[in-house]
């Protein structure tokens, strides 16, 4: 009786084994099988594909900044190193490929648009190492006056941002089971939402920064020009810390805010020029000396890019 | 106009961008100052002639500069610096005053009108004036000294100054008004600026300043 129980008791064992194994088996496939369909979920969802485009929008817009501000800048230092003219035919580029996305309702990457929006981080990368060392072979190299009057740093980040978002949005709109290159597995583990975010939330930061600078130089001798030295930098601060958590309303409104202040500063500075002697009939002259027009918009770009950012994270299966 | 910034006039810009309708006037009415007096009698604008040749000497080749007029289209016009030494009369007495005394002293020396004398001569009477060497009773007062830096010297060089000829000389784009100037950097130059020729780009530097509006 003993062996035979023993071998029973061993049946048992092996059949309860087996059945605990089937039970795990049957759950890795149907939260495979899960998964998967969250993922199409997402890929279909409207959200998504409105979100990117959007963030295909905001890219534009940022560029549009970048190639008017760098053509009246670059033209003022006479194109002194051929090098100048690249920001202009990248964000030219860049401008012609997010509108293409824009347009663009079909899902998947665009090879064009991608490889643009990687020419346009390379230029910006090289943009601002440039600048550097323009401002560092000038007389007093970090002095307040070079920061004033050379080569200006955050410039050129503007069209790195441009191209990060550009090539975010272009993920956004991948098909997300597709492995790769390091920002899309970037961009899987924290999920785009969040990487949107971080981009144009720090970029907000910077920018703000760089009116900051400005706008100093400038002795806020207009008490509007304390406010992109504000809102925006709440803006960026309350998106970020939106990434922590879900959308926030707040950070949605002062992203709103930080746009209509982009826009509003077209104006602003449009009334700066007219303020300078011979007023717009001057413009030859008052659109290089007075404040520079094509740059409040970079304001409206980035925070365009935040709400997508925002928009992303609302959608909940960007994980 | 000149071998340093060969081709380049200033009134070139007199109807482009650079200046607007005050600017012309401004400047038009300095060119078209009479060459005669018209506040100044005809022995003062002589010796103020003569005197303005010694201080500001003029390059041959080119139509001079009428210094002399434009001092007198001053005291015209009654336009005054604002502001004069304790010790002096007002513009208009002084410049009439000082210039008979400077002709009496060539007078008491040499016998002859200051106009007349040679240039050593001329600069010889000029020298006692700035020294304060000079006693003529002309000068009912004056101090010599002070009328020769704060009236003469500096009347003279700002009314040479003051004309687009010597502007177009030293390579000067004229009042920036209402167009100023955008490269500020060392070595920059706006295309409204003249260029300096230099040993290897003599034929670009007029190329351009053909250009300037």
């Amino acid at each position: 009786m003993r062996p035979a129980a023993r071998l029973s008791d061993q049946n048992a064992a092996v059949l309860a084994l087996r059945d605990e194994l089937d039970r795990l088996d049957a759950l890795i496939r149907n939260r495979t099988i899960r998964n998967r369909a969250a993922v199409d979920l997402c890929q279909n969802d409207p959200g998504r594909m409105r979100a990117a485009r959007r963030l295909n929008g905001a890219t534009g817009v940022l560029a549009a900044s970048v190639l008017l501000d760098s053509a009246v800048e670059h033209y003022r230092g006479s194109f002194a190193n051929p090098a100048m003219i690249l920001p202009l035919i990248v964000s030219s580029m860049t401008i012609g490929v997010s509108a293409h996305g824009f347009i663009d309702k079909r899902p998947g990457a665009h090879r064009i648009r991608g490889l643009t929006y990687g020419a346009a981080m390379v230029t910006g990368l090289f943009g601002a190492g440039f600048h550097v060392y323009n401002l560092l072979k000038r007389p007093g190299a970090l002095s307040l006056q070079n920061l004033f009057y050379g080569a200006p740093l955050g410039a050129p980040m503007a069209l790195l941002l441009a191209g990060l978002l550009g090539s975010a949005a272009e993920r956004t709109r991948n098909d997300p089971a597709i492995r790769g290159r390091i920002g899309r597995r970037i961009g899987r583990r924290i999920g785009m939402g969040r990487l949107v975010g971080l981009v144009s939330g720090l970029g907000l930061l910077g920018t703000s920064a760089e009116a900051g600078l400005l706008h100093f130089r400038g002795a806020f001798h207009n008490p509007a020009m304390f406010a992109p030295v504000t809102i925006p930098p709440v803006g960026g601060a309350l998106l970020l810390n939106s990434l922590r958590g879900r959308g926030g309303w707040m950070s949605r409104l002062w992203l709103r805010l930080t746009a209509a202040l982009g826009l509003a500063g077209i104006g602003f500075h449009a009334w700066g020029v007219h303020r300078n002697m011979g007023g717009w009939r001057n413009w030859r002259q008052n659109l290089l000396n007075g404040p520079p027009v094509p740059a409040p918009p970079s304001f409206l770009g980035l925070s365009l890019a935040g709400i997508a950012a925002l928009d992303l994270l609302d959608l909940r299966c960007d994980e | 106009m000149s071998e340093r910034y060969p081709g380049y006039d200033v009134l070139a810009k007199r109807t482009g961008p650079s200046w607007n309708a005050q600017t012309r006037r401004v400047v038009d009415q300095r060119l078209a100052v009479p060459r005669e007096p018209r506040f100044l009698s005809a022995s003062e604008f002589e010796t103020l002639d003569a005197i303005a040749s010694r201080v500001t000497p003029q390059p041959a080749g080119r139509p001079p500069i009428p210094v002399a007029a434009l001092i007198d289209d001053r005291l015209l016009r009654g336009r005054q610096d604002g502001f004069r030494g304790a010790a002096m009369p007002r513009e208009a007495e002084a410049w009439p005053r000082g210039l008979r005394a400077i002709d009496a002293e060539a007078r008491a020396q040499y016998g002859l009108a200051f106009h007349t004398l040679s240039g050593e001569r001329q600069d010889a009477i000029l020298r006692r004036v700035a020294a304060g060497d000079a006693h003529h009773q002309a000068w009912r007062g004056m101090p010599p000294a002070t009328f020769f830096t704060q009236r003469l010297l500096s009347d003279i060089v700002q009314a040479y100054w003051s004309h687009p000829t010597a502007w177009s000389e030293i390579g000067w784009g004229g009042p920036a008004s209402p167009r100023g100037y955008v490269r500020m950097g060392y070595d920059r130059r706006d295309p409204w600026e003249a260029a300096e020729a230099r040993a290897d780009n003599g034929v670009q530097a007029r190329r351009d300043n053909r250009r300037v509006r």
